[in-house]
């Protein structure tokens, strides 16, 4: 579904991704986990060409991505991708934000997008916000109208950048049960977190990052109970779960 | 009555009906030329965060030697360039030197609140599949735009004030009627003041219908 192959990334003198192998198949939940400045967050933004590669292949559908200009549009309308400052356009209104990029983009039916929409907000459990501005809403709120907007693209395989770690305490449960929903409804997803519960119960994948490079790539259950990888262990220790 | 004030009425009463006639060309002047300042506001903005050399170097020169320059020479020089090569009256002359003039100014204000906005409004737009050019044009350019209404605000009343300045190519605007009234009456001091009350009348509806958008646009979000 997509593949990353020996990604390399460099901000000026710093060397943030060196050298990244990657696969992830049709309806996998594959979590990346790390200490901050393992490159987890950049690897991700690689994925949707927020960030261009060095160096390396990503190869999505078994197309391999050209990384030209004109061409990312088309290919981040199928990779959606869920911001940790949820990033919602606040001169539109939730529904608006909803239906801005299949109207844009797709120049799909209003009247369908509209319904689509209003659809898609019902599955995250914002209907009653549809008119609502979004500096109305609660940051758990927020986030689920950053992922309905990003599902209402139909993407094949969705990102997530740390979706949690702005929210407060109270409000991370509702954000991660629409992700475990969506998880449970097949979609690919690629999570950056530091939510271990939820990689714990939904991944099908942990994939650990360390200095630009993956140190543990495993099932879920291998990860959390049986890693042999001493960095994981010293992780899984200072993370305590 | 104070001998000031009867003279001062007597110059009121005397002037106002070409005043008004005079009034109305300022507003034509000031709207015409913040219509001509908006768009190449827009354009050269545009230009200036575009990741075009050559684009940012024409707008770079183009809002040096404007602000580098007095507004009166700007007036002076487009009338005489411009009559020279085509027919144009000093009213346009004057309205477009104005608008010239204040598309520099205006560009800084829209450079400024385009590159205010957070990026990651630009990254969620791009994520989303919309190109650069429907991201400018949807998401960053609206939210600019509410951000430069107060400076754009202050712009247009400067602008309006400066109206004033293309009495030396003969418009007879405002201050132009103010300088042929003072000549004949002798009366400068109540001339003047009566011109400047009007003026000052003019930017005080101004700010009002600004307030009251600005207002009207913080209730819509």
């Amino acid at each position: 579904m997509i593949k990353a192959e020996n990604i390399h990334k460099s901000f000026g003198d710093l060397k943030v991704l060196k050298g990244i192998d990657m696969e992830v198949h049709r309806g996998e939940v594959v979590v990346l986990i790390g200490v901050s400045g393992s490159g987890k967050s950049t690897f991700l933004r690689c994925l949707n060409f927020l960030e261009l590669t060095n160096e390396g292949v990503i190869t999505i559908d078994g197309k391999q991505v050209n990384q030209k200009k004109d061409n990312l549009a088309k290919i981040r309308a199928e990779v959606g991708m869920v911001f940790q400052h949820f990033n919602l356009f606040p001169h539109k209104t939730v529904l608006e934000n909803v239906m801005e990029a299949p109207l844009m983009v797709k120049k799909m039916d209003k009247v369908q997008v509209k319904k689509m929409a209003h659809e898609i907000l019902k599955k995250v459990g914002l209907s009653e916000k549809a008119a609502v501005y979004p500096n109305k809403l609660s940051g758990g709120q927020k986030q689920r109208v950053a992922i309905a907007r990003a599902l209402a693209m139909e993407p094949k395989v969705l990102l997530f950048d740390e979706p949690t770690s702005a929210l407060d305490p109270e409000l991370v449960g509702e954000v991660l049960q629409v992700m475990q929903n969506l998880a449970e409804e097949g979609m690919t997803m690629i999570v950056v977190t530091h939510e271990m519960k939820f990689a714990k119960n939904v991944a099908d994948r942990v994939i650990m990052l360390d200095e630009g490079v993956i140190i543990e790539d495993s099932d879920a259950e291998t990860f959390f109970n049986h890693s042999t990888n001493e960095r994981t262990l010293q992780f899984l220790e200072m993370v305590d779960v | 009555m104070p001998e000031f004030l009867i003279t001062f009425y007597d110059v009121f009463k005397n002037t106002y009906k070409g005043f008004l006639q005079a009034g109305l060309l300022t507003i034509e002047i000031t709207a015409i030329a913040v219509v001509i300042g908006v768009v190449l506001g827009v354009i050269f903005a545009l230009m200036k965060i575009s990741n075009s050399k050559i684009l940012q170097t024409i707008a770079n020169i183009y809002i040096t030697l404007i602000r580098g320059t007095p507004l009166i020479v700007q007036i002076m020089f487009l009338y005489f360039g411009i009559t020279s090569i085509i027919v144009l009256d000093n009213f346009w002359a004057g309205a477009i030197a104005l608008g010239v003039h204040n598309g520099a100014y205006i560009a800084e204000i829209f450079r400024g609140s385009i590159q205010g906005i957070d990026k990651g409004q630009r990254e969620a737009s791009l994520a989303l599949g919309m190109n650069s050019s429907l991201t400018m044009r949807r998401i960053v350019f609206p939210q600019a735009l509410r951000r430069a209404i107060p400076p754009l605000g202050n712009q247009f009343i400067i602008t309006l004030k400066d109206s004033s300045l293309v009495y030396v190519i003969g418009v007879s605007e405002m201050f132009g009627v103010a300088n042929r009234v003072a000549a004949s009456n002798f009366k400068q001091f109540e001339t003047f003041l009566v011109v400047g009350l009007y003026y000052l009348i003019l930017v005080l509806i101004f700010s009002a219908l600004l307030r009251w958008y600005e207002n009207k646009l913080d209730v819509d979000k």
